[in-house]
């Protein structure tokens, strides 16, 4: 998958201290994209349009939940804990896009699906962007990811060419397309630490070249479509920037819910359900 | 196939589709069928809520995947009964959002905590899987099938509901009377889960009879308690005042049934509870949310989407 | 064209796929399946299916379960809790044990291969 052997990449005993805290804001962007958006997408689990399609985004959104954990296990690696990670961390320190905190409409399964491809499609680009990582212990898990994402994407795909065969289903995706595309353009957001990210290594491209990936990837496809895709220097861009900590409102209500029974509970560690068999 | 020759051949796994079954056989069969599977997909709405409340990840991993399962087994048993030729899958999910479709007691009852995972994944859940396993030798066959997978998943279901159990009750004093107080609710509809006695029960003996039950719902009662009050007490649960739980002459126990809420259970059954109306309007108004992607999908089914029918 | 045969042996089991027959058409093919298929093994049902209505996921797509770390769906993984309480769910943990098994295996033939 890569051409870097693991023996030139970098192991955690060698991470100076400027490297490490440039990982680690690589590494939480990607957790806390994956977290929120499976959060959000598991409001779906029982809601889904049919039995099938409610097993298969419910599966989608664990795998997402399971990709979070896998990267918050390598900031464990580096020393933090779960509740740092998830449970004790102000929502303040967030840096997930704010394409994945945004809340569902009732029955808005034309935003569940183009949020899903939206999303999709840039996750690629950044895995493929860390593939060839200098960071080892970040290359052995991508693999992982990338095939359970090509899952999502054709799933995303099949269903935005069914519901776009008809008017009502096109306009319904339109209308979801002219709200969350202001919204996806926040993935690219370059965050905290960027220039050292790249210089480091830890991703091989920076978030503008992945950006102009992402616009040649979505706008042919959703074209393809009939759909009209918006203008991304013309749209107009929420206050808030997502990757530098800022967030809509929704966040807020979306990060008490998951966090309330943890601290009603004060248990002294979460719970880890891992193989005992190997 | 007339009802005495269905008497005479009951057993498991003795029917499918290419049999002509009498009229009763297929009606009783689908009303048991369609209860199993408006379940499935009740229960799913219990379940739902412990995914955003999960106190780990790796519990909130665990959640949201037994709630595909559960989704899972509704589609298998849907499909099971629509093998009876009675009622399609999609009249009968209509029948379960317009209240005419029933279900458990246990799923009429709201949730809105997280002590209450495992009143639901452990004792709701150890109960039907008492009652499924027994469902593997029922003598419509696709509904045999149906449980062969379905019992494979369940063992997970209610270990995970124990863990939860035995995690809350190693907690706080605060945490461990919240997990009291919520069982002490939750116990009396659990007992009831299993239905009336037998002989109030109108369904039991032609299901019996025709071998699509094998067990009675004393029975299933009676090895439930002897299995799952043991279970309770370990974690530190004590076990109510009422319902009165005795022990019989054998050493097994049993409950004093005239202890029960059997109005409301009966209020229930006929989906007239304050907890029906919320759960299964719920199922309604979300249904409505989304019929216009199931519509989207029957018009690209009828249009050039789908590949030509082999010609016959 | 060509038909897809599932036969069932018993009442009670599953059909299972054991062959196909060239045939124009569906009454055609429960004919020769009849034959080519049951003539000579126990028989108590067959079904024929065109074969190019048959869509097939690759064993590659198949794996979509991913190489992920999914033990929280599984019973063993719940090994503080004892199961032998009740024979179901002891049954179900060792047939999920063995599933496991065989994921295990193929994944790690899949992955001598690599």
């Amino acid at each position: 998958m890569s051409g870097t052997p693991n023996s030139e990449r970098i192991g955690r005993a060698d991470l100076s201290a400027e490297q490490q805290v440039a990982l680690e804001a690589l590494l939480f962007r990607l957790a806390d994209d994956e977290f929120v958006h499976a959060e959000r997408l598991t409001e779906w689990q029982i809601y889904a349009p049919t039995l099938e399609s409610d097993l298969a985004i419910a599966n989608i959104a664990q795998d997402e939940f399971g990709h979070a954990r896998l990267w918050y296990d390598l900031l464990k690696r580096l020393g933090y804990t779960e509740p740092e990670c998830l449970w004790e961390r102000d929502p303040t320190e967030w840096t997930h896009s704010l394409l994945v905190e945004r809340p569902f409409g009732d029955g808005d399964w034309a935003d569940a699906v183009l949020r899903g491809y939206l999303y999709d499609v840039a996750e690629r680009i950044r895995l493929e962007a860390v593939a060839d990582t200098s960071y080892a212990p970040l290359a052995d898990r991508v693999g992982k990811v990338l095939e359970e994402e090509n899952y999502h994407r054709e799933h995303a795909v099949n269903w935005l060419e069914r519901l776009t065969a008809d008017d009502d289903g096109r306009g319904r995706v339109q209308d979801a397309l002219d709200e969350l595309f202001p919204y996806a353009l926040s993935l690219f957001h370059p965050g905290p630490r960027e220039e050292d990210i790249v210089e480091f290594g830890f991703r091989t491209e920076p978030v503008a070249e992945m950006r102009t990936q992402w616009l040649e990837t979505v706008s042919p496809f959703l074209e393809s479509l009939d759909l009209t895709v918006p203008e991304p220097d013309e749209v107009e861009r929420p206050d808030e920037r997502g990757r530098d900590g800022t967030h809509t409102d929704a966040w807020t209500e979306l990060y008490d819910e998951f966090t309330a029974t943890y601290h009603e509970l004060e248990f002294e560690t979460p719970a880890t359900l891992r193989a005992t068999e190997e | 196939m007339d009802l005495e020759t269905v008497r005479k051949r009951a057993g498991p796994r003795e029917f499918g589709p290419a049999d002509d079954m009498p009229e009763r056989y297929r009606t009783a069969a689908t009303r048991m069928i369609q209860f199993h599977a408006n379940s499935e997909v009740m229960g799913g709405y219990l379940d739902k809520t412990f995914t955003r409340k999960a106190p780990s990840l790796d519990r909130k991993l665990a959640n949201t995947a037994k709630v595909q399962d559960e989704i899972g087994h509704a589609q298998l048993l849907y499909r099971a009964a629509e093998t009876l030729g009675v009622k399609t899958r999609a009249e009968m999910l209509e029948e379960l959002a317009n209240g005419d479709g029933k279900f458990l007691n246990c799923f009429h009852y709201p949730v809105d905590s997280w002590y209450e995972a495992p009143m639901i994944d452990f004792f709701v859940d150890g109960g039907a899987m008492r009652r499924q396993a027994t469902l593997k030798s029922t003598s419509w066959t696709p509904y045999a099938h149906a449980m062969d997978k379905i019992c494979f998943e369940e063992g997970f279901h209610v270990k995970h509901g124990e863990s939860i159990l035995r995690e809350l009750m190693n907690g706080s004093k605060a945490t461990q009377e919240r997990t009291q107080e919520t069982f002490d609710e939750w116990w009396p509809r659990i007992l009831q889960f299993f239905g009336p006695t037998n002989d109030e029960s109108v369904h039991d003996d032609f299901g019996r009879a025709v071998g699509l039950k094998t067990v009675t719902n004393d029975e299933l009662r009676n090895s439930f308690l002897n299995m799952y009050i043991p279970k309770a007490e370990k974690h530190g649960l004590e076990i109510p005042e009422y319902p009165r739980i005795y022990e019989r002459d054998d050493g097994t126990m049993a409950v004093r049934e005239d202890d029960l809420d059997w109005d409301e259970f009966r209020t229930i059954s006929r989906n007239e509870y304050e907890g029906s109306h919320e759960q299964i309007g719920s199922r309604r108004r979300r249904q409505e949310a989304v019929d216009w992607v199931r519509k989207s999908l029957d018009s690209w089914e009828s249009s050039a989407g789908t590949t030509p029918r082999a010609a016959d | 064209m060509i038909w897809e045969v599932f036969r069932q042996e018993a009442p009670g089991d599953y059909h299972e796929h054991v062959g196909n027959v060239h045939a124009p058409d569906r009454e055609m093919a429960k004919l020769f399946a009849r034959i080519q298929h049951a003539r000579r093994m126990q028989t108590n049902s067959l079904w024929v299916t065109p074969r190019e209505e048959i869509g097939e996921v690759s064993a590659e797509d198949a794996a979509f379960d991913g190489r992920t770390d999914k033990s929280y769906r599984w019973a063993m993984t719940y090994n503080e809790i004892d199961a032998s309480f009740a024979e179901e769910v002891a049954d179900s943990e060792s047939e999920q044990r063995e599933a496991a098994r065989k994921r295990r295996e193929a994944l790690r033939d899949e992955g001598n291969e690599a």
